[in-house]
């Protein structure tokens, strides 16, 4: 039942803090307890017991929640990171904050959703469901241009998300699957034949590389972040929505193995430039927010690289990475929003030698940007050399190129922090507010959590990563329609 | 085939239209006495409201007989379900007009007879199982709305959208018999399970084609699918905001309805190019309705076609009734009702007296200064749009799981092609809404009854969009959702 609390809590949350909008100490009340609540229940997500009811039993969907395989661990970063974001959320927006937060927390609730739904049809409700409160956060709180970046946020996420939608539905009608419950699916539908598998892989790839994002249809994150509130808060939602890899690796990947196999190669090699272009693009920004966008579309080409090697290690790795980059880059935008906050800009020629003045802030900072670059011990550095790893497994060369990414994170990283708080004083600024500090603490934590010691999530990651390699070795002894699996080794298979 | 005698009437079935029949006649001789049409309107929302019980009644325990004059007047789920939804648009433009009428000056108590006789037409509609019965329930239901859609007399647009309306309506009126005179040449009867047995022998195919294909283009007018939907955007945009709340919902019902039993027990029997070609108009209903659509500034202009557009969807299920398709369009039309009532009903609290002021600029800045307005709106445009987990996304996802499952890729993924860009219009509005500064005054009218509608509407959406099996297991009874199918 946690797992369908952990999604409630959010949306009640978010209505009273829809009614106490002339309060402001109130909202922020509602907005810590919503943090503080969710991520308490989330602590207790992992093995806890699913959830299931009949949603539309006439063509078979159940709104069935299960916390098994990697779910439970993105809840539990993406609430770790929610904390200070609804804080920063509740104290520097101006005007609004409580539909601000209203919005953070029903978007939370949708990637809860997301994270934990076992059928495929209530994942694709959430999945949709949470791009509303992303395109409202830009449209109202965003900055000049927001109009224009709204929309075209919209007819990128909608276009790719309506043809996963007939994919899905396609999957079923022609796999004559029971229902939509994703044990029932893995059994009925690698029995479809690899042309049909690769048809419906590619609709529901296309709506997923939009969210994953890959090059070339990933423009649509970067005038998000640059046209988002100036606080930070939004992008932090930014990067906590980036499920695109999230959808391959617990649906697209498993339900039609054939499929991912022809058409891995290609998704792979788009990877694995996004990975490139991503990072040779991070060097050359001078807008703070466009950076971190560049530099964070760079990590998600390895989180492809990784999950498009269809290798064991690669795809943990990657969901790992997945987690991990919520907190560093979460981090840095928050960190960016802090910059804005003292000078009104967003421009790193406005910025320099702040170490001077704010040492604080700066050691910080650097501790962040070193998480975000994969410096080993923190929290990116796991994933990232496991996807790429796992990569090199099965497919060296695309692999090898993704790893150029990681040369020039070095560069863009320390790059980023000598122009803004080394060389000569500009003007001098003050050091990190008590407010700022508690809302940076969560992230530096969480850093060295997932750095420090990443097995027990592994684990969790790997269980259901191995699904994922089952299904494709399956395709390798091609005995269509039987199961090689059975049902209790799927999650939530005692069903 | 044998027909039972010929008076084997079940009262239960036909009590809720009856009971309309009387309150519109009672609301009418009410009429001549009362200048204040709002007691008027209160007998008619009883009256309504006792039609529902009847429906209610019947469809808890149905009764053994499914219809009524042999197999001519039907009382099976579909009938009853569809009734539901006639009724539940009728409470809500009641409620709209309920004291809205007064402030556009169109307050004449002979509104609300009118209103009730075109539902009562909708639900014959609904109930035909014959062609004759289905004239009748086309004639009844049109007429008083060609009357409606001009009743802002001495407004040239309000009194142009009548005249067109009942121009065009009486050519698809005169198709549709035409074609019911070709269909029983060809068949020798009006009952539709007779024409599906004495057609399945073979003969005359062509001479009922040909009598189908004009009893599609009639009912294609009503259900306003291109490109037979012409009339749609002038009237809408004409006619009074209370009644386009009623007639964009009620006619639509009533069209589909029996469509959707014309075509699933009859068109069987005929040539299956009847099939393409119905599978053609709804391509080009889904394509013309959204990109319109996508042109237009003023909102009801917009709504209207994308009225247009959700007939198209609708006629997604049509070509997949025996997949799931029949259940789908009750549902989606469940959800349709509720959310493009709603969404009038609050476009009729943003217009003047004179029914202006539906241009987008005067939507910017909403948000901030009519916030549960403006929510409510967004609500309703989302639920449009198809995104979960409002109504119009469970209809979304029936009809195209119907449409799938009966093998129409090419309509599937033209349909959700399009459905992109529907989002793209609704949220326009959304946008300007929150988006922008507003430069207008904001709109002052307050209407409780109005709000109880949108309240009511509101609920609705929401209520079967998070539980929509509530609704759909009742509906989705399989083969004897259809009487005798």
């Amino acid at each position: 039942m946690i797992s369908l609390y952990v999604i409630l809590l959010p949306v009640l949350m978010a209505l009273l803090a829809i009614l106490a909008r002339g309060s402001a100490p109130l909202v922020r009340g509602l907005a810590f307890l919503g943090g503080i609540g969710t991520f308490a229940l989330a602590l207790f997500l992992a093995g806890s017991e699913g959830f299931n009811a009949a949603w539309l039993p006439g063509i078979g969907v159940n709104f069935a929640l299960d916390a098994t395989g990697a779910g439970p661990v993105l809840v539990l970063v993406a609430a770790l990171v929610m904390i200070p974001t609804l804080l920063v959320a509740a104290s520097r927006v101006e005007k609004g904050a409580a539909g601000f937060v209203a919005l953070l927390l029903l978007a939370q609730a949708g990637l809860n959703g997301i994270f934990l739904s076992k059928d495929l049809i209530v994942f694709y409700i959430f999945w949709e469901a949470t791009l509303i409160p992303g395109l409202l956060l830009l449209g109202i709180y965003g900055g000049d241009r927001r109009r224009q970046a709204t929309l075209k946020y919209l007819v990128y996420a909608v276009a790719g998300s309506f043809l996963m939608l007939i994919s899905i539905l396609a999957l079923k009608a022609l796999s004559g699957a029971a229902s939509f419950h994703i044990t029932e699916l893995m059994i009925a539908t690698p029995a479809l034949s690899a042309a049909t598998q690769t048809w419906l892989f590619v609709g529901m790839a296309v709506g997923m590389m939009v969210k994953l994002p890959l090059w070339p249809l990933h423009s649509w994150l970067i005038d998000l972040n640059e046209q988002n509130h100036p606080s930070g808060a939004a992008d932090v939602l930014g990067s906590l929505y980036k499920v695109g890899a999230f959808g391959f690796f617990a649906w697209a990947l498993p339900l039609l193995p054939a499929g991912a196999e022809r058409v891995a190669p290609y998704l792979l090699a788009l990877a694995a430039v996004t990975a490139v272009y991503g990072a040779l693009a991070a060097i050359s920004q001078d807008h703070l927010k466009r950076f971190l966008a560049y530099g964070s579309l760079s990590h998600m080409g390895i989180i492809g690289v990784g999950l498009f090697g269809l290798h064991l290690a690669g795809l943990s790795g990657a969901i790992y990475f997945l987690a991990a980059q919520m907190l560093s880059t979460g981090g840095l935008f928050l960190v960016a929003g802090m910059l804005y906050h003292r000078r009104r800009s967003f421009s790193v020629k406005d910025y320099g030698g702040l170490a001077k003045s704010a040492p604080a802030f700066a050691a910080v900072s650097l501790f962040l940007i070193f998480a975000y670059i994969g410096v080993p011990g923190l929290s990116n550095f796991p994933g990232e050399f496991m996807a790429l790893l796992g990569a090199f497994q099965t497919s060296p060369w695309p692999a090898a190129f993704a790893t150029l990414a990681v040369i020039a994170a070095g560069v863009y990283g320390v790059n980023l922090f000598q122009r803004l708080f080394q060389g000569t004083t500009t003007v001098p600024t003050t050091d990190l507010s008590p407010l700022e500090l508690y809302v940076l603490v969560p992230f530096v934590a969480g850093v060295l959590w997932l750095g420090i010691s990443p097995a027990p999530q592994l684990r969790q990651i790997e269980q259901q990563a191995s699904l994922v390699t089952l299904q494709l070795e399956r395709v390798v002894e091609a005995q269509p329609g039987v199961p090689a699996v059975t049902l209790a080794e799927l999650p939530g298979g005692e069903r | 085939m044998t027909f039972p005698p010929v008076l084997d009437v079940d009262w239960s079935a036909l009590a809720p239209a009856l009971a309309l029949l009387v309150t519109a006649a009672v609301t009418l001789f009410f009429a001549l006495f009362h200048k204040d049409s709002r007691h008027v309107a209160i007998t008619a929302l009883i009256g309504v409201v006792t039609a529902f019980l009847f429906a209610l009644a019947r469809f808890l325990e149905p009764g053994e007989q499914v219809a009524s004059f042999g197999l001519r007047y039907y009382g099976d789920t579909m009938a009853l379900a569809f009734t539901f939804i006639i009724l539940l648009g009728t409470a809500l433009a009641i409620l709209v007009s309920y004291d809205q009428l007064k402030r556009q000056d169109l307050d004449r108590p002979e509104y609300y007879p009118l209103m009730l006789l075109s539902a009562l037409g909708a639900v014959i509609m609904a109930s035909s199982g014959d062609l004759i019965t289905l004239v009748l329930g086309l004639e009844i239901m049109s007429l008083p709305v060609y009357v409606l859609s001009a009743w802002r007399t001495r407004d040239r647009q309000s009194e142009e959208a009548g005249m067109k309306y009942f121009l065009l309506g009486a050519f698809g009126s005169a198709m549709l018999i035409y074609g019911i005179a070709l269909l029983y040449g060809a068949g020798g009867t009006f009952v539709f399970e007779g024409l599906a047995q004495s057609l399945a022998g073979g003969q005359l195919t062509v001479l009922a084609t040909l009598g189908g294909a004009l009893v599609l283009v009639g009912l294609g007018f009503k259900a306003s699918m291109a490109p037979f939907h012409q009339w749609a955007p002038d009237v809408y945009t004409g006619a009074p905001t209370p009644v386009v709340t009623f007639m964009s919902v009620v006619i639509k019902v009533g069209a589909f309805a029996a469509l959707l039993r014309v075509v699933a027990v009859v068109f069987p029997q005929l040539s299956p190019w009847l099939i393409t070609a119905l599978a053609v108009i709804v391509a080009a209903t889904l394509i013309i309705g959204n990109l319109s659509a996508l042109m237009q500034r003023g909102v009801k202009r917009i709504l209207a076609y994308s009225a247009v557009a959700h007939a198209g969807y609708l006629g997604l299920a049509l070509l997949a009734p025996d997949h799931g398709g029949i259940p789908a369009a009750a549902f989606y039309l469940t959800a349709y009702a509720l959310m493009n009532a709603g969404a009038f009903a609050v476009l009729s609290l943003m217009t003047d007296a004179n029914d202006r002021g539906d241009d987008l600029d005067r939507f910017a800045g909403l948000g901030a200064k009519r916030p549960w307005l403006a929510a409510t709106l967004t609500f309703f445009l989302l639920s449009l749009g198809g995104i979960p987990p409002l109504a119009g996304f469970a209809g979304k996802v029936l009809v195209f799981q119907a449409v799938i499952e009966a093998g129409w890729y090419w309509l599937a993924v033209l349909g959700i092609l399009t459905s992109v860009v529907a989002l793209v219009y609704y949220f326009r509005i959304i946008a300007y809404m929150y988006f922008r500064e507003s430069e207008y005054e904001a709109p002052s009218t307050r209407s409780t009854a109005t709000n109880v509608a949108i309240a009511v509407a509101l609920v609705g959406t929401l209520l079967f969009g998070l539980f929509p099996g509530l609704w759909h297991d009742l509906l989705n009874v399989g083969q004897t959702f259809i009487a005798g199918f």
